[in-house]
């Protein structure tokens, strides 16, 4: 008989042992690396950075369990990051709801957005490129009209009636408390991610990716299944979209309707870090940001067309360079160290 | 008991009829078999059975139940389960995971279902194959795997469109001792092959389909004699042998 012992030694070892688990490990040990960085980096600019690959790993997560686990090929995942952002600002600046109650309403209204797609794309049978076109065409729809609604500031957006700092207010003078904030939504979103992944509902998501009539052959509701996928995509896009806006205290229909900001804070993060995987948008979430930032500062500045290219560029070699990602060559790795592992074992 | 039961089913493609007022019935616990010229509507008929087809015409009966129009989820969830004469794999899943996705037809327990799937997997003999990913398995494992999806999801009765198609004759003789072990659990089966070995050792009872319709049906001694079936789909040949 084995005793159950709990040491810390076991717990590793028993987490090794599942490259699963692994994966959550290694997010959470980013997270605790970035959770130090206040100590080190003292400029608000640089602090900014930092704040915003943290926020670009939640949003990221929220991509990847609709593309990366259930298959669906949406592109403009922007539109309810969108909708969580004005909703926030909306229900704070006009009537006064907490920030901390409006990100989650935020959420809920995103989450809504995402039943109508849902609806809209099921009914007419739209899948693969045709359901990437609606996506894109939806956000433009979606871009103009905002530009007309008068209720949520039109064409010049809204900005956060700025007032005293408070707590309550989710408004802060330092950017230490944004992080923390941040990093408190992106460790949920690990959690999150790891939950539906084991889960039944987990499961029926990647039969569904892998082939969607073998799915139905086992009895996986596809239609229920891709709408709940998309449903806690956008949801959780939603509440990404609230956290922004309250730290970027302004939103306008180009700014947040934009493909380029869509693959930058929601795609390219699992796309460099490993799509499907668990820690894809962490790998590639510490990778992205600074990365957007150093080749905007390289080449001067501004939302130019270059910085644009650059980085495409580079997304476009992770990709063929990666086809897995970060976490594919990670795995790589790992197989190689659990079979020497297992190796001597055998032969000590 | 009648346990499936095809009405007059009829599907058309454009101007092609590929099944043409097909009627068929199963049995509880009976194997039929259904053979035929390639092109001749066996997959078609499948797919209308199962729900991925919504036939032009006629019904189809699961168990008391009106099962046409229902969606393919819906027909597996009643106890029909099929597999795909070009298996599908998941293939990036491991294989534990692929029939964990069948398993979880009948209840919503992880553990439950884990437990039921590797049992499926060692029935198959594929219980050191868990791990592996499902894309790098061989042919035969492949075939195997179908069929032990579709087991995990808990059926009354099969359809098992070529199961064996692709196999060597060793390999083919394993299924045949599996599916015949599947039947003597209660599990109904409608088996589509082109082995005539297979058909003859294992059916009960034939159709033989040609051109969308069916030509020929019964005992399987008397159907491969049947002059209309040697003319359409099994030569001179074969009949002597089979007979
Ligand atoms: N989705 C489809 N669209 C158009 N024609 C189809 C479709 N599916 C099948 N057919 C046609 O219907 C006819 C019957 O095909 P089916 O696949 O049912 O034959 P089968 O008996 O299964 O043949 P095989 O033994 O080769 O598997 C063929 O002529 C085929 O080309
Ligand atoms: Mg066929």
């Amino acid at each position: 008989m084995e005793t159950l012992k709990a040491s810390p030694r076991n717990w590793l070892q028993n987490i090794l042992a599942d490259w699963d688990k692994t994966q959550v490990l290694v997010s959470f040990v980013i997270l605790g690396l970035i959770a130090l960085t206040p100590l080190f980096i003292k400029s608000p600019y640089y602090m900014g950075i930092v704040i915003l690959t943290t926020l670009y790993i939640f949003t990221g997560i929220s991509w990847n369990i609709v593309a990366g686990f259930s298959g669906q090929l949406l592109i403009a995942h922007i539109s309810f990051l969108a909708f969580g952002a004005y909703t926030t600002i909306v229900l704070y600046n006009t009537y006064g709801v907490t920030p901390w109650v409006g990100i989650f309403i935020g959420g809920i209204v995103a989450g809504l957005l995402g039943v109508v797609v849902a609806f809209i794309t099921l009914r007419y049978g739209l899948k693969m490129d045709y359901f990437a076109l609606f996506t894109i065409a939806l956000m433009v729809a979606l871009k103009t009209l905002f530009l007309k609604w008068k209720f949520v500031g039109g064409a010049i957006g809204m900005g956060l009636s700025l007032s005293e700092p408070g707590f309550g207010k989710m408004i802060f003078d330092s950017k230490v408390p944004y992080l923390y904030i941040a990093l408190g939504l992106t460790a949920l979103g690990i959690i999150a991610q790891y939950a539906i992944y084991q889960s039944k509902m987990g499961k029926y998501f990647m039969a569904i990716r892998e082939d969607e009539a073998a799915a139905a052959a086992l009895g996986v509701n596809t239609s229920l299944y891709n709408t709940l996928a998309l449903v806690i995509g956008a949801a959780m896009a939603g509440v990404g979209g609230g956290f922004y806006v309250m730290y970027v205290t302004f939103v306008e229909p180009p700014q947040v309707f934009d493909l380029g900001l869509n693959v930058e804070i929601l795609m390219a993060a699992p796309i460099i870090g490993g799509l499907g995987s668990l820690a894809g948008p962490v790998l590639g979430g510490i990778l992205n940001k600074p990365l957007a930032e150093l080749i905007r500062g390289l080449l001067a500045g501004g939302r130019s067309g270059s910085t644009l290219i650059v980085y495409g560029s580079f997304l476009i070699l992770a990709i063929l360079f990666m086809p897995r990602g970060v976490t594919g060559v990670l795995h790589g790795f790992y197989l190689k160290w659990q079979r020497r592992k297992t190796g001597n074992k055998q032969e000590g | 008991m009648t346990l499936l039961e095809a009405h007059n089913i009829t599907k058309r493609f454009g101007g092609l009829v590929a099944v043409n007022d097909l009627s068929l019935s199963v049995s509880e616990g009976e194997i039929l078999g259904m053979i035929g010229p390639n092109g001749a509507g066996k997959t078609t008929a499948f797919n209308m059975i199962s729900g991925y087809y919504q036939p032009n015409e006629g019904r189809v009966i699961f168990d008391g139940k009106d099962i046409t129009g229902l969606r393919p989820d819906q027909v597996c969830k009643l106890g029909l389960a099929r597999t795909f004469q070009v298996v599908k794999p998941f293939p990036q899943l491991s294989v534990l995971d692929n029939v964990l996705v069948g398993a979880y037809n009948r209840t919503n327990d992880k553990q439950e279902a884990q437990q039921k799937a590797r049992e499926i997997l060692d029935f198959l003999g594929m219980g050191n194959m868990t791990e592996q990913l499902a894309g790098g398995l061989s042919v035969a494992g492949r075939k195997r795997l179908e069929i032990a999806k579709v087991l995990a999801t808990g059926p009354k009765m099969i359809l098992l469109d070529e199961a064996m198609a692709g196999l060597r004759p060793i390999e083919t003789d394993e299924i045949i001792e599996l599916v015949r072990q599947i039947s003597q659990q209660g599990v109904a089966l409608l088996l589509v092959e082109h082995v005539m070995k297979v058909i003859m050792s294992l059916a009960d009872r034939i159709v033989v389909i040609h051109h969308g319709e069916k030509i020929a049906e019964g005992e399987p001694q008397a159907v491969v004699q049947d002059k209309a079936v040697i003319d359409a789909y099994l030569g001179e040949e074969v009949a002597n042998v089979a007979g």
